[in-house]
């Protein structure tokens, strides 16, 4: 203070002393003017004056407007003055050529407004933290801003003059910094009026935080915009301006904060109003009644978290625009709604699964994934009318199992509810295998109905199913799961799911190898069995169709066999019934064709003879040549 | 009505709790500004600190209890977990966002539940059980935890400084 004194004084000094001296000199007014003109030294003097005199006149006006400043404006003030000088000297650099007096004081004057506009920002953000604003300070803020707003339209005006008449110049520089310095002071106005009209009502106003975060978004958009014109601009006529990327960089962050802001807030208010419920007076009066947040009482506008801590709403939004968690307990909420909206489908596929169930048995098909298959294809899947007795005599597992279908094909669909509905399968499969122990294996998600035959050792079974064991145990309540638990059900459950369809192509592929092998068969059969008339052929069928009529029981399974034949060999539980008796079938068709062709040529070749017997020996030593029908399976 | 974080701020001055024993009248420095807030800890009992009456100020944030204030003895302090310059580097005064130390749960952070006073008891609990694996002060952690001896020496110098002794 004393040193600004000093200085103020010193250059007050000099200039009176250089004046004085050019009078006793020239002792006429223009002369002296020339000659101080001319002479270096006292230009110089005079310069310092000039700045001495800026300096003067800025206090002045800060004593107008601001009265005393606050150390933080202050402190706050000279940071800010700091880097605008270096940006002043860096601007400087690039317009060396038209660098001038008139020049140096366009950028001064510039610099000692854009004081003024930092100072009228500090300010207005202080109404927020001054418990009393009286009028003056109204008065200064309104009449500041307005002198401000003023002066910048001028000079921007004034610059699009010059660069109009006279080309592009220094003057596009001014014109776009008083431009900023213009939505700089908008911004502020907006926030004084905010301020003012909050300071007028008596209630907190909740939509406030709402606006200032759109008034930064708007201003910050328009500064964005301008300095990217003033950019492209700037590097088209002059150089790369060195001295705006600072500013410029400050801008783009400012504005990204406010989107970023404004979605967060967007956010927020959107879960307030669809996921927590509003308090309701007995919760208020249960609980203390005040907002921690702002340690007042909660009348009305007070919400209620998932975790039962109850705020004001719009407390409760500016935190959330900062962070989602409870603010007692730290809780996330967002996370607590998600658990929320996962258990709300989670009941859903309960009642529609039993819906199902009565239409499952009923079309006999598979139901859902693969309608086009023949029944007995998955026999996995819930029961049909074929199913041997074991399952039938436990007829609660019938309908568990039957549930089970639908849900899982409800999961395939809905990968996203996938969890809570093939959870409801295993409850329905648990209890299935609680009611029926001998009929399906516990733990196994689906009613297996037992092999209806002994399984023949010469076919690989295949392995039991891998999900059996991986399969979780139901979850107590999905509601209180998290996250992450959640998603490990489903990713559970999608296991689950690919280890089902790996056992099927296994099963697929067993059955290729099955077809492979009778076909194999009954090729060698052919080439064994001698090359027949047509005839021969015709009466075999003949044959067959009276060896139908002889015996009830054998054609009819024979009938079945080979119309599931060319389905694939059906399943794997039928498959080894198929491949014995399309077996045994070859070996009665050779019997009946020899019978046949004994009934009707009577003389076959004596080699051809001696074969067949030979043939006979080995094949079928028990079974007799007459087309008797042979043992069922 | 003033802004959010005034009126906050002056309901936790007029809130008259029993405050700990141990930390003395907080309150704004002048009634103009609600913002800078002054306190004086005392030196927990059976502590190297025993006995010593330190000042410290409280600086908050306009958007105040959303975020939490810079607390900083005004005194000389030496204690792992206050910076050479006085500010004071606890995990209540930290927001969840930031971590100078990088390794604070969030749980411990900054809330708008908690308040000045929770603020000043996690202080004193701090100078009485200084943490050093997050040194704000290294020079004060290391001797903390090698030459308990010296720190104890050095923590008696600045209480009895803090006492203009």
């Amino acid at each position: 203070m004393v040193r600004a004194a000093l200085v103020t004084a010193t250059s007050m000094a000099l200039t009176g002393a250089v004046v004085a001296h050019a009078y006793l000199l020239k002792h006429q007014f223009y002369p002296t003017v020339v000659y101080l003109t001319k002479s270096s030294p006292s230009m110089a003097v005079l310069y310092i004056q000039a700045f001495v005199l800026v300096f003067l006149l800025g206090k002045i006006m800060r004593k107008v407007f601001f009265g005393q400043l606050r150390a933080a404006e202050m402190e706050h003030l000279i940071e800010r003055s700091w880097y605008a000088v270096t940006e002043t000297c860096l601007a400087f650099t690039v317009f060396r050529d038209d660098f001038s007096p008139r020049f140096v004081a366009l950028f001064t004057l510039l610099l000692f407004l854009k004081c003024f506009h930092w100072l009228a920002e500090d300010r207005v953000d202080f109404m927020e933290r001054s418990p009393n604003i009286s009028w003056v300070f109204h008065l200064r803020v309104l009449s500041l801003l307005g002198l401000l707003a003023v002066m910048d339209f001028l000079f921007v005006n004034h610059a699009c003059h010059s660069i109009i008449t006279r080309g592009a110049s220094v003057q596009l520089v001014f014109g776009f910094e008083y431009a900023i310095l213009l939505t700089m002071i908008l911004t502020t106005f907006i926030k004084y009026v905010l301020h003012t009209v909050d300071l007028q009502s008596e209630n907190p106003w909740d939509n406030k935080a709402v606006y200032m975060l759109y008034t930064e978004l708007f201003t910050g958009f328009i500064k964005v915009l301008l300095y990217i014109a003033f950019m492209t601009i700037m590097i088209k006529v002059h150089t790369f301006p060195l001295f705006a990327i600072r500013p410029m960089y400050l801008a783009m962050r400012q504005f990204k904060k406010a989107v970023t802001d404004a979605i967060m807030s967007r956010r927020a208010i959107r879960n307030m109003n669809t996921l927590y419920p509003d308090a309701t007076p007995e919760d208020l009066q249960a609980s203390d009644n005040v907002c921690i947040i702002c340690r007042e009482e909660m009348v009305t506008g007070a919400k209620k978290l998932p975790c039962n801590h109850i705020f004001h709403s719009s407390c409760l939004r500016s935190w959330f625009q900062r962070q989602q968690t409870c603010p007692t307990c730290r809780m996330d909420v967002l996370r607590a709604s998600n658990n929320n909206q996962a258990q709300a489908p989670a009941p859903a596929p309960a009642p529609a699964a039993p819906a199902n169930a009565p239409a499952a048995p009923a079309p006999n098909v598979a139901p859902g994934m693969l309608p086009g298959f023949p029944p007995g294809v998955f026999p996995f899947w819930g029961p049909f009318p074929a199913v041997p007795p074991p399952a039938a005599a436990a007829p609660p597992a019938a309908p568990a199992a039957a549930d089970a279908p639908p849900s899982s094909t409800d999961t395939t669909q809905a990968a996203g509810t996938s969890q809570p509905t093939s959870s409801a399968a295993d409850a329905a499969t648990s209890s299935a295998a609680a009611a029926a122990p001998g009929s399906a294996i516990p733990g196994f998600p689906f009613s297996f109905p037992p092999p209806p035959f002994p399984a023949a050792p010469w076919l690989p079974m295949p392995p039991p199913p891998p999900f059996v064991s991986s399969m979780p145990p139901p979850p107590p309540s999905l509601s209180r799961l998290t996250e992450e638990e959640l998603r490990e059900l489903e990713a559970e459950g999608r296991r689950g799911l690919e280890a089902r369809l790996q056992c099927l192509q296994n099963i697929h592929t067993l059955l290729d190898a099955a077809m492979l092998n009778i076909h194999h068969y009954l090729s060698t059969v052919a080439t064994l069995a001698p090359p027949r008339p047509e005839g021969g052929a015709a009466e075999a069928g003949g044959a067959n169709r009276e060896a139908a009529s002889a015996g009830a029981e054998s054609p009819a399974t024979e009938r079945d066999s080979s119309t599931s034949d060319p389905v694939g060999g059906a399943t794997v539980s039928s498959q080894p019934a198929d491949s014995t008796s399309s077996a045994s079938d070859a070996e009665r068709k050779e019997n009946w064709d020899e019978g046949a062709a004994d009934d009707e040529n009577g003389e076959p070749s004596a080699a051809e003879l001696r074969r067949r017997r030979l043939r006979k020996l080995e094949t079928s030593p028990s079974s007799p040549t007459s087309p008797s029908p042979p043992p069922d399976n | 009505m003033a802004g959010t974080a005034l009126k906050r701020l002056m309901a936790e001055y007029k809130h008259d709790d029993p405050i700990s024993p141990s930390v003395c009248s907080p309150g704004p420095a002048n009634e103009e500004n609600f913002f800078e807030w002054e306190a004086l800890i005392m030196g927990p009992e059976d502590t190297c600190f025993e006995g010593g009456v330190f000042p410290a100020i409280l600086s908050f944030p306009s958007d105040y209890p959303l975020s939490p204030p810079k607390m900083r003895f005004t005194c000389d302090m030496f204690h792992p977990n206050i910076y050479p310059d006085g500010r004071v580097c606890i995990s209540i005064l930290h927001a969840p966002g930031d971590d100078p130390m990088g390794y604070e749960s969030s749980a411990e952070r900054w809330s708008p539940v908690q308040s000045v006073e929770k603020i000043l008891l996690s202080v004193v609990s701090m100078l009485a059980e200084p943490n050093d694996e997050s040194g704000a002060n290294v020079d004060a952690s290391k001797m903390w935890r090698e030459d308990r001896e010296q720190f104890y020496k050095l923590a008696q110098k600045i209480v009895r400084k803090s006492l203009g002794l």
